[in-house]
């Protein structure tokens, strides 16, 4: 297992649990580095002071803040060492809420808490917080100190483990007043068809049958150049206009959406598939030139 | 248009010059799909880090502190037309993609998000939400918008499409929330780890019931309805009363930390926390 990103204590009311923060998401992007065109050699940054025009060492580097009247605080790791959060090393779980009243905006990273040490105690104590957090369908709001910045976090049980968030603070999610929430109030008629047509396309959510096609194409394009061929920018899908008559639009949108689902994945045959699944089948048949065509011509090249 | 947002001073107290109280301008515009209905939309922020950056400055002279990119086998700057992207398939050996083959896997969605499929909202683990943004009705499509909305908000579903933005593609979820539409780019499965690969001992017995019982009890009595006002960020403050000190000529105040008190007895620590109305 990877080595945890931080340790510490977990505390409710005066159990201490002595646990391990491991991230939960894994970074599987591709990452590219900047180079210099004409001898693929890395590049590096270094930093200069602009008034002197001179490279300077990191140990030179202080951190400036720029206040509103134009006066400049330069700050120093002691000073902010000073204001660091008085409990570095503890979560403190301060309360409990239902999970259904956070909105998910509020949330940020995730991590897994696992407890450490090879002692019978705080496993079983782990266990135990565990236990009662399922029985209870709530959330633990605590406080912690990672990297000298301080996190509100929810603490939530999920496959059987303590799994911790970190959170975004109130003050952080912009007001949704200024945004324009467009035009007049449905009919019922309307409203009742658009329910029908979100129904008619409804399934259930299965978070594996969702795929990064992004960072297979990207994998594609980067094994093509290897291989020495021509790769273009694909042609971009037109932007849909809105259609002038929404009852007529609902009503033929429910018809198909009905109709596909009757007629069975294969129904409507290629035209049917969407761009990253005829894509793939693309990459199967290694159809030339794939990744710049569009959906149309995906279907062309696929159904000749 | 959006309206001007109105924040006040205390806000912002130490909002850095030439912080706008303007909502932001759109990220992106496109069409969201829905079979024949098509909705035009702006993609705004919604999340804003309050957390303090600092600028790098030369301690000597206070001078600004530029970032110039060398190239590490001539020991050369290098400008910025000269800078490439390589990805290292091997040590030392890189594929150099342009911006026109980067783009050729971004894919060709540019302006529009088809939604594929529509879930429940409540069936989706917070853990797949990345990025949340607002999406506000764009030209000649707000009726459009507002019957999208409604009908998610009265189904209590989220729709599923994929979208281009910044030169990458993203799975997306549109569900409603606080009236508008919000937008969370998404995490696949395979990003997520599951807890099994989070290893540990499970412990020699169980928690006993009773343990169990009493723990049950403490969650009850700490129980409270989410108020997200409730919790602010005390260490920005903290940072943010600190310049404010020094920009006085003041010395910062110190703090301590006190180790968390050790806790042998579970029964007894349950006891005592929940006799200390804790």
């Amino acid at each position: 297992m990877a080595r945890p990103l931080w340790t510490g204590s977990l505390s409710f009311g005066l159990v201490n649990v002595p646990v391990a923060l491991y991230s939960a998401v894994r970074d599987l992007d591709l990452h590219f580095h900047q180079l210099h065109e004409k001898d693929t050699a890395r590049i590096d940054t270094r930093r200069f002071c602009e008034q002197e025009d001179k490279e300077i060492p990191l140990e030179e580097i202080g951190h400036a803040y720029d206040l509103d009247d134009g006066k400049t605080v330069i700050v120093t790791d002691e000073d902010l060492e000073a204001v660091a959060p008085r409990k570095t090393r503890t979560i403190d779980i301060e309360a409990f809420v239902d999970l259904a009243e956070i909105d998910p905006v509020y949330f940020d990273h995730p991590y897994f808490l696992a407890p450490t040490g090879d002692s019978e105690g705080p496993r079983r104590a782990y266990q135990l917080l565990v236990e009662a957090m399922r029985r209870s369908d709530g959330v633990a709001l605590g406080r912690f100190v990672m990297r000298t910045k301080e996190y509100l976090v929810a603490i939530q049980v999920r496959d059987d483990r303590l799994a911790l968030t970190t959170m975004r603070f109130a003050d952080e999610i912009r007001s949704t007043s200024g945004i324009d929430t467009g035009g007049k109030k449905p009919s019922k008629q309307q409203l009742d068809q658009a329910v029908a047509l979100v129904e008619a396309l409804s399934t259930d959510w299965d978070p594996s049958a969702w795929k990064d096609c992004y960072r297979a194409r990207l994998e594609d394009v980067i094994d093509r150049k290897r291989k020495g061929k021509r790769i273009s920018a694909p042609k971009q899908e037109k932007e849909p206009a809105p259609a002038p008559d929404l009852m007529a639009a609902l009503e033929r949108s429910l018809a198909a959406a009905k109709g596909k689902s009757t007629a069975g994945s294969d129904g409507g045959g290629l035209a049917a598939l969407s761009r990253d699944e005829l894509y793939e089948r693309a990459q199967k048949e290694d159809v030339p030139g794939r990744s710049s065509m569009s959906k149309d011509e995906l279907v062309d090249a696929l159904g000749s | 248009m959006p309206r001007k947002r109105s924040a006040t001073k205390e806000d912002y107290p130490l909002a850095a010059p030439g912080y706008s109280a303007l909502m932001p301008r759109s990220l992106w515009n496109g069409t969201i799909s829905v079979g024949l209905i098509n909705v035009p939309v702006k993609l705004y922020t919604a999340v804003e880090s309050k957390t303090v950056h600092f600028r790098e400055v030369h301690l000597e002279d206070e001078g600004k502190v530029q970032h110039r990119r060398f190239c590490s086998a001539e020991d050369k700057e290098v400008p910025y037309e000269e800078v490439v992207k390589g990805y290292e398939v091997s040590r030392g050996k890189y594929v150099v993609l342009d911006k026109d083959e980067i783009a050729a896997a971004a894919g060709d969605r540019a302006h529009a998000l088809e939604v594929e499929a529509f879930v429940e909202t409540d069936a989706i683990d917070p853990v797949f939400y990345e990025k949340t943004y607002y999406l506000g009705a764009g030209a000649k499509g707000g009726d459009a918008y507002r019957l999208l909305r409604d009908a998610l908000e009265r189904t209590g579903r989220a729709g599923l499409g994929r979208f281009t933005f910044h030169n990458r593609e993203y799975l997306a979820a549109v569900r409603p929330l606080d009236g508008v539409l919000a937008l969370h780019t998404m995490r696949f499965a395979d990003e997520v780890v599951a807890g099994k690969d989070v290893e540990f001992d499970a412990p020699g017995r169980r928690p006993r019931d009773r343990e169990v019982e009493m723990a049950g009890k403490l969650v009850s009595s700490l129980h409270e309805k989410w108020n997200p006002g409730k919790r602010k960020d005390e260490y920005r403050a903290a940072v943010l009363e600190m310049i404010e000190r020094k920009a006085a000529g003041k010395k910062p105040k110190r703090t301590r930390e006190k180790p968390p008190e050790e806790a042998p007895d579970l029964m007894a620590a349950l006891e005592a926390s929940l006799a200390g109305g804790k």
